[in-house]
């Protein structure tokens, strides 16, 4: 049966659920207060890397990240085939680059347990890591290299995805500045400040690091906020055949001849600008990294803001008392690698289908008001 | 009016050292750190920017505040590494405080107790304030107090699994032998286990995961210091010995 569904933010999370919402056979309205992609995912390195960037123990978001990751080859596939659009998608693997010999019981602790889920992960030093990447530090004496992960042109990702959903027929409503959802007789409105009012069966929530701000109407508390993370890319430099993470950040070589490296954290409400310390901090760790670096200084520097939440997860899931609500935000670091994950389990729970991972941890309700 | 902790002639308000990983980004950490009150914080060295702490990733956003830091060695696999990172933390200016922390085996991470006991004899002699982290054994924990350590660390059980104290008879026995400090480290998941941490004694209790991977890690927190500040009246209170059969609370021939 068609539903009528309201999907308010326009981000990776949004789009990637109104795509595949409207492409199983849905009539989609997506609600965005600025522009789509104008945030935090226009500004992600497009990082698909759980094996690296997860340090804990096998849970319930290590496997929401590796299905994602194993979902991405087919789904940024559909994403170009509908939009007509091309976008860079490296399977490139990736080296978490280490410094001093004792980080290598983590390493070795983290192949351990991931080898249990499949991921292909193997240290690698001396020639071996020299050849794979040559431009790498002498002080790096080894690194975990994993094969199979990739990355993404974030900001072209996004666009194509926007596209795809404009010509598969979602209707795509932006500009509208500050939405809010209004009750009445037990029927749910998106209201856009200049009166126009949304309908809807169901209305998904995507708004990112603006979440908090629906325990106004639902009774739960959601704590989501904004981190911001600062970034920075170089022109002109010799690609780096991996993504190359250390325990201080990334690097990240694009296909437009790029550069990209981050991130810098810091918590400065919703403002976007970068910070000179943010910056200098990441250049002068990069030069370590990556000696050719030596003289360069980036040309470009931008700012996005990651929705982090109390306990790491995201919140994925119906409102039990309002089932017609489906959250689908929070996702800190992580949007863009769980776009397809999370636009899959909004589209199963709009139907009710079962879904492929277990997503009770993060359940929208689960937080609780002291 | 109760004693502070002194660790190296350094008074502590606080009993509670916090570790700084695996929070879920830096405004809870930070919120956490806060709630918790503990003035000591703890860190892998191999994980930090020694060049310019003040620009790590993780020290960063705790800047601004005075921590007595709590630089480890974990990571190492024996008494050389451990006392190779130990000088490269000091050299830095960071602290000359050092929690030796030795493991071979990946996936208890249990301490090398021979490793630990050579790497603080070296250490101490050298003038590090020399915290070891060691397994719950009172005649190991002996031999570091003569060995140097300003405290000594046992563990109640390994470390993220949040078991608890799984040995309360030997963590009370160390407390019971030892003069320096005890603090419990290592596998305390709740309140109710650092409760039980300064019950039997302990000086104070060191924790990471149990506040970092809890749901809400500020009001973990909170919890926690209160948990310490229970366990430890407690403790100086003197519970009562425990008996098989009830006796009336109400005595039925009151001294009128």
């Amino acid at each position: 049966m068609t539903k009528q569904v309201l999907i308010i933010g326009g981000g990776v999370i949004g789009l990637s659920a109104a795509f595949e919402c409207q492409r199983r056979g849905n009539q989609v309205t997506l609600l965005e207060s600025t522009k789509c992609g104008g945030q935090a995912s226009g500004a992600a390195a497009g990082m698909l890397a759980p094996y690296c960037e997860i340090e804990e123990d096998p849970d319930e978001f290590f496997l929401l990240c590796q299905k994602s990751l194993k979902l991405f080859p087919e789904w940024q596939k559909e994403v170009k085939k509908y939009a007509s659009m091309d976008f860079e998608y490296n399977n490139s693997g990736s080296l978490y680059g280490i410094f001093h010999e004792a980080d290598i019981l983590g390493l070795e602790t983290k192949m351990s347990w991931q080898k249990e889920f499949g991921v292909g992960a193997r240290i690698i030093e001396g020639k071996e890591l020299e050849k794979k990447e040559p431009g790498l530090s002498k002080d790096i004496i080894a690194a975990l290299w994993c094969p199979e992960e990739s990355h993404i042109y974030a900001p072209d990702y996004v666009k194509a995805l926007e596209t795809a959903c404009r010509r598969l027929g979602v209707s795509i409503h932006d500009q509208l500045g500050m939405l809010k959802i209004n009750e009445h007789n037990g029927q749910l409105t998106v209201l856009a400040p200049d009166g126009t009012a949304f309908e809807g069966d169901t209305i998904v929530i995507a708004t990112g690091a603006w979440s908090q701000m629906w325990e106004e109407i639902f009774p739960y508390s959601f704590p989501v906020f904004p981190i911001r993370g600062q970034i920075c890319a170089y022109n002109e430099i010799e690609p780096t055949n991996h993504i190359i993470f250390t325990s201080q950040g990334y690097l990240v070589s694009k296909g437009n001849g790029t550069l990209v490296c981050g991130a810098s954290e810091d918590i400065a409400g919703f403002d976007t600008s970068v910070t000179e310390k943010g910056i200098e901090r990441l250049e002068k760790w990069n030069r370590k990294v990556l000696p050719a670096l030596h003289n360069k200084r980036p040309f470009h520097k931008w700012a996005g803001l990651r929705p982090a939440t109390q306990d790491g997860f995201p919140l994925i899931g119906k409102l039990s008392e309002y089932p017609e609500v489906i959250f689908a935000t929070g996702h800190y670091r992580n949007g863009i690698l769980l776009s397809p994950i999370t636009g899959k389990i909004v589209a199963n729970e709009l139907e009710g289908n079962n879904n492929p991972v277990p997503i009770e941890r993060f359940n929208p309700e689960r937080f609780i008001t002291l | 009016m109760q004693k502070n902790l002194v660790i190296a002639g350094h008074e502590l308000k606080s009993r509670l050292f916090l570790g700084t990983g695996r929070y879920p980004n830096p405004y809870i950490q930070n919120k956490a750190i806060e709630a918790s009150e503990t003035e000591v914080l703890t860190f892998a060295i191999r994980r930090v920017n020694l060049q310019d702490p003040h620009e790590d990733s993780i020290l960063q956003h705790v800047g601004g505040r005075y921590f007595q830091f709590l630089p480890n060695t974990s990571g190492a696999k024996n008494a050389e590494e451990a006392i190779r990172i130990a000088r490269l933390a000091k050299a830095s200016g960071i602290s000359d405080w050092i929690k030796v922390e030795i493991s071979k085996n990946e996936k208890t991470l249990l301490p090398d107790p021979i490793e630990t006991l050579k790497a603080t004899e070296v250490l101490a002699k050298e003038g590090f304030v020399v915290l070891p982290y060691i397994s719950d054994d009172p005649v190991i924990c002996k031999k570091l107090e003569e060995a140097g350590a300003a405290a000594v660390m046992p563990g109640g059980s390994p470390i993220g699994t949040g078991l608890g104290i799984l040995n309360p008879y030997n963590i009370s026995l160390i407390v019971e032998e030892l003069n320096v400090p005890v603090i419990v480290d290592a596998g305390l998941g709740s309140a109710a286990d650092v409760t039980q941490a300064m019950e039997l004694g302990a000086d104070g209790v060191l924790l990471n995961t149990a506040i970092a991977k809890a749901k809400d890690p500020i009001a973990m927190a909170h919890s926690i210091k209160h948990a310490i500040q229970a366990g430890r009246l407690s403790y100086l209170a003197g519970r009562i010995p425990k008996k098989k059969y009830a006796t009336a609370s109400s005595p039925i021939s009151s001294g009128i």
